[in-house]
């Protein structure tokens, strides 16, 4: 009769069960019994048993652990085992001719599975070894689903989160094309915002996520704009008085439009969208419209969106004016012509003007 | 393996039925255990220790026989071999000495058996 060991022919490359006992007649007969269930690996002593151990431990399934070996004995591996939380994931089985109660009870209080009684009887042993090594397979997969599922759900959450900034920045293009203006200007608008707040101390106090919410909203600031008539919108010349009246009204609108979507109340950009919206055309000195509110009066976020839409205006041709060349942009700034603004923003402005600037180098319809 | 041979394993103490069942039936390796047996220095080294009154060498030997011998469904030597180890453990090196004079009785039996077997084999 032939050695046989039972290897199944087919399917997927059994787990690996790891051996370890410095008797070859006692590796022989374990291998015999569990060569037909499990991939065998065999170490002759503990320290050998140990380093295969360590050197991969995901890859096994079980160890068999004797314990009594010269060198390192069962014990000692247990200890090393334990000291690297292996024991919890990796069931130890010690199979021992020694089977007194204070090796025992040691054995055990260092997480072994089991300990079985040398000479071992066949099919106790299998039966034995086969149920803790499908139960921990069973948990590792059970974990795995879990995981997954979770990673799903995640990606669904995402998926969801890039669909309302999606519609929101549509909705915010769309008005922008009304003006005949490409989506470079709210794009702009919200880089511009968001590098100020978070490269400067105007965004002290604020997470990142708050600054996220706060760029989001920033590109909501003209909704309103939906409300004024293209004659007017897109008007070349100078605005009438009344004319101006009703686009001065894209504020307001603006703010009543966003406080009709009841989706957006519950994201965190909906109460700076809404304040945005009406108040970037706010002045520093009170000079501004709707309200008329005066320096701190207007928040922080306002004042950021209605010096970057001067900024933006006057660095891009418009349906009422040619661009301007940067230094003339930054002139204007500073002297007020289009409004005064806070004296420390506008030091801040300035202070990273430059690395605002090369938003347009390629031009305004990028 | 015949029923002869079966009975004289059986004479020299030892289970030849259990030991097979433990190799799962293959005979084949069953019979290369039995001949490493006869190969197995720890009987001699067993001998050494006790005459040079060497306690931890003694117990080492005396441990790994008992093991080989359990694996092995030698009957008689198996118990034989464990009380040495438990005296040994104990510090009773007179007990564990003078189990010597069975164990060697033993010892010669079923090696004498093995050798037959594999003479005949």
């Amino acid at each position: 009769m032939q050695l046989d060991h039972r290897r199944p022919k087919e399917g997927p490359v059994p787990p690996t069960l790891l051996i370890v006992d410095d008797d070859p007649i006692n590796r022989a007969i374990l291998e015999q019994i569990f060569a037909p269930h499990y991939t065998i690996e065999q170490a002759e002593d503990g320290q050998e048993g140990l380093e295969k151990i360590l050197a991969q431990p995901d890859r096994l399934c079980a160890v068999l652990l004797d314990v009594l070996m010269p060198g390192l004995d069962g014990i000692q591996v247990l200890r090393r085992m334990q000291a690297e939380g292996l024991p919890a994931k990796l069931p130890v089985f010690l199979i021992t001719a020694d089977a007194r109660d204070s090796v025992m009870k040691e054995a055990y209080q260092l997480g072994v599975m089991d300990v079985i009684s040398k000479p071992v009887v066949p099919y106790i042993v299998l039966r034995r070894v086969q149920s803790v090594v499908e139960l921990f397979q069973a948990r590792r997969q059970l974990s795995c689903v879990v995981e997954s599922q979770q990673a799903d759900l995640l990606a669904q959450a995402e998926q969801i989160i890039r669909l309302g900034r999606g519609m929101i920045e549509a909705l915010a293009t769309a008005i922008e094309f009304r003006s005949q203006e490409s989506g470079g200007h709210v794009r702009r608008i919200h880089d511009i915002t968001k590098y100020m707040l978070a490269h400067t101390d105007l965004g002290q106090g604020l997470t990142p996520e708050q600054i996220d919410e706060i760029a989001l909203a920033s590109i909501m600031h003209d909704v309103g704009k939906i409300a004024v008539p293209d004659a007017i919108l897109n008007k070349p010349g100078k605005l009438t008085p009344e004319e101006f009246q009703i686009m001065k009204s894209h504020t307001i609108q603006g703010a009543a439009l966003l406080e009709r979507i009841p989706q957006l109340k519950e994201q965190g950009a909906y109460r700076y969208a809404c304040d945005i919206a009406r108040h970037h055309h706010e002045r520093w000195d009170g000079s501004g419209y709707p309200d008329g509110l005066k320096g701190d009066a207007i928040s922080i976020w306002s004042q950021i969106v209605s010096l970057a839409d001067v900024y933006d205006a006057l660095s891009c041709k418009r349906v009422y004016k040619d661009a301007f060349p940067r230094e003339q942009v930054l002139e204007m700034i500073r002297s007020g012509a289009c409004g005064t603004f806070n004296p420390k923003l506008l030091d801040r402005f300035f202070a990273v003007e430059d690395e605002l600037s090369k938003l347009y180098q390629n031009g305004c319809d990028l | 393996m015949d029923q002869m041979q079966k009975e004289a394993f059986a004479a020299a103490g030892v289970d030849i039925d259990s030991a097979l069942e433990r190799c799962l039936g293959n005979e084949v390796l069953l019979c290369r255990f039995y001949a490493k047996f006869l190969e197995d220095p720890n009987y001699a080294k067993l001998q050494t220790a006790l005459a040079a009154r060497d306690p931890a060498g003694a117990v080492q030997a005396a441990h790994t026989l008992k093991g080989v011998c359990g694996n092995l469904s030698m009957t008689a030597l198996f118990p034989l071999f464990a009380r040495q180890v438990e005296s040994l453990r104990a510090g009773d090196w007179d007990t564990a000495d003078q189990l010597m004079e069975q164990i060697s009785c033993a010892y010669g039996q079923v090696t004498k058996t093995i050798r037959q077997l594999l003479d005949h084999a």
